[in-house]
């Protein structure tokens, strides 16, 4: 299974509307699975108009433990307080006892190696909850969304990429939807793909993003491609952007007007190229030289 | 006081009610913005502030004196993060790209083999145009962890924060590690979003969050048009909420944007009136 990661560094360039539609083209000639691997906030699933109440399944799981103090056995030494790096344990001068935090807890277990007593156990927690839904293009899509103020988004984007391929193992393309910004969870989307597509706008953000993103996906190595999005904003900028993608040796795949299509197809919960179908032989060129990319011509 | 300007969704216009509140409160009031959105900063970009850098933010990282280490492969065993390979009877190997300084590697060895290092993970930087002060923090790339850089920038904004009356905290997209502590550092938040089901789902998302972290906020409606708003106004009805301020959607707004000029609206007028109340 090939898989292609659709990223951008910056948020809202129209990461979602592309890989949806990207997808739906895709989808006539392959077997494909999404994957939405913004965990923080996932919206793909919506974009196909497919809510959590249409999913086939959607459960707890875990890939995260969290500190939990046995306060019988805890003499007060505070060697935990010292010991956590995440700033997860404060202290509760009055009864001295530690007090283990509702936010940054990353599950590493250096109290529970350092306490003497033996009073600080790690307990698994459902960080996030995973499943996928059936779309009615024919294709699933795989998600997942981490618990408020959970940790762990790396393990989780992971966790949806191995759900995605054991769902239907026999898929030709794995299309996964990054999250915004270039961290973890997004290193974690990137690992392992065997073909990029960054999407840009032409705004000074949406440029400094782009170059930030380029370098994380040449660190590992990936082939990639870019698509210009609303390049009609400000031509200057996209010319810059050009002129930087032919410096660099990257292909543009393609260059998108600004459309408030891209907006009126969110509303109307439906991807971009079956809302306007205007932006079909588009995609559809999108597609063909994507596919070219993954399996030769 | 400190202003958080977050959102959940990605490009919902954070940085735009950022830059163009600060610009607006600096007429009257003094103000610093700080960017929090240490992967993708872009703030001094919106306002052209030239950035100079103040220092380099560095995680700590454990170091091997394999003189001392008896190769028991216990170092590998606790570490979560899969951060350190060991094979008993060979050398353990270190990927410090995956390594988030817990430390229990150090507290575990036997022999006291490991000890602390560390690695440049960010920078942070100054620098003031049109009356506003500016700090801001960037990931380097490839470093997984933008909470430790946005710990490092509240941390140089506690040595500064005397003497402003203003402090605009621009947060990273999302809801979790880095958002949650620039959160932390705020008095309030304004949630900015887009008349989108995917800006409404992800503004629900930022408000739960909010609520945990008993943060006072007010919602912002980018790209407002008319049609679209019950779209949001009903998502916040059931928390009691009604939209502060609305920045119409605009191909003018968008172009003045993409050349870095900060938005002049009636809309940031009335934010900025409301938090001088």
């Amino acid at each position: 299974m090939k898989k292609i990661t659709v990223l951008s560094g910056k948020g809202g360039v129209g990461k979602s509307s592309i890989a949806a539609s990207l997808a739906l083209s895709l989808s006539k000639h392959h077997r494909i699975i999404c994957a939405d691997c913004d965990v923080d906030a996932p919206n793909l699933a919506l974009v196909f108009g497919l809510r959590e109440n249409n999913f086939e399944e959607w459960k707890p799981i875990t890939t995260n433990k969290k500190a939990k103090l046995k306060p019988e056995k805890c003499t007060g030494c505070m060697k935990c307080v010292e010991s956590c790096y995440f700033d997860a344990i404060g202290w509760d001068e009055k009864n001295k006892k530690p007090v283990f935090k509702d936010f940054g807890c990353e599950g590493c277990g250096a109290c529970e190696m350092i306490c003497p007593e033996g009073a600080i156990e790690l307990f698994n927690i459902d960080n996030a909850r995973i499943g996928y839904g059936k779309t009615k293009y024919g294709f699933p899509v795989v998600l997942a969304q981490l618990e408020m103020g959970e940790s762990g988004s790396g393990k989780v984007v992971a966790s949806v990429k191995n759900m995605a391929e054991s769902i239907l193992s026999d898929a030709d393309i794995m299309i996964i939807d990054a999250a915004a910004g270039i961290g973890c969870p997004v290193i974690a989307s990137v690992t392992g793909s065997d073909y990029v597509i960054a999407v840009t706008e032409p705004t000074p953000s949406g440029f400094s993003d782009l170059k930030r993103a380029l370098q994380m996906v040449n660190h590992f190595n990936i082939p990639h491609s870019l698509i210009i999005n609303k390049f009609d904003l400000n031509p200057g900028l996209s010319k810059e952007i050009e002129r930087f993608a032919r410096n660099k040796n990257i292909e543009i795949i393609a260059k998108i007007p600004y459309d408030k299509s891209f907006m009126k197809a969110l509303v109307n919960l439906k991807p971009l190229t079956e809302y306007d179908h205007k932006f079909k032989p588009l995609f559809d060129d999108i597609a063909e030289k994507t596919r070219e990319r993954l399996f030769g011509s | 006081m400190k202003i958080a300007v977050t959102g959940g969704k990605g490009g919902t216009g954070k940085s735009t009610v950022a830059t163009a509140l600060a610009f607006e409160l600096a007429k009257k009031q003094k103000v610093l913005l700080v960017d929090m959105d240490t992967g993708c900063p872009n703030d001094h970009l919106l306002l052209n502030i030239e950035r100079k850098p103040v220092k380099n933010v560095y995680q700590r990282i454990p170091k091997w004196d394999f003189g001392k280490c008896k190769r028991c492969g216990l170092c590998g065993k606790v570490c979560e993060t899969n951060a350190i390979i060991s094979v008993k009877n060979k050398n353990p190997m270190f990927v410090s790209s995956q390594c988030n300084g817990c430390g229990t590697c150090v507290i575990a060895c036997p022999t006291k083999a490991i000890s602390w290092g560390r690695k440049e993970i960010g920078k942070i930087y100054e620098g003031s145009a049109h009356g506003v002060d500016f700090l801001s923090g960037e990931l380097k790339i490839n470093e997984p962890i933008a909470e430790f850089v946005v710990d490092a920038v509240k941390k140089e904004l506690a040595k500064r924060e005397k003497g402003y009356d203003f402090i605009i905290i621009d947060t990273a997209a999302g809801t979790h590690c880095d958002v949650i502590s620039s959160l932390t550092a705020c008095d309030m938040a304004l949630a900015v979003t887009e008349p989108t089901p995917l800006g409404a789902h992800d503004l629900n998302l930022i408000i739960m969050l909010l609520l945990k972290l008993n943060l006072p906020f007010d919602v912002i409606l980018n790209r407002y048009e008319k049609e679209n708003e019950p779209l949001i106004s009903e998502t916040i009805r059931h928390y009691k909420k009604s939209i502060l301020a609305k920045i119409p959607y605009k191909k003018e707004i968008m172009e003045a944007y993409s050349r870095g000029i900060p938005v002049k609206d009636d809309s940031i007028r009335k934010i900025a009136g409301s938090v001088m109340k």
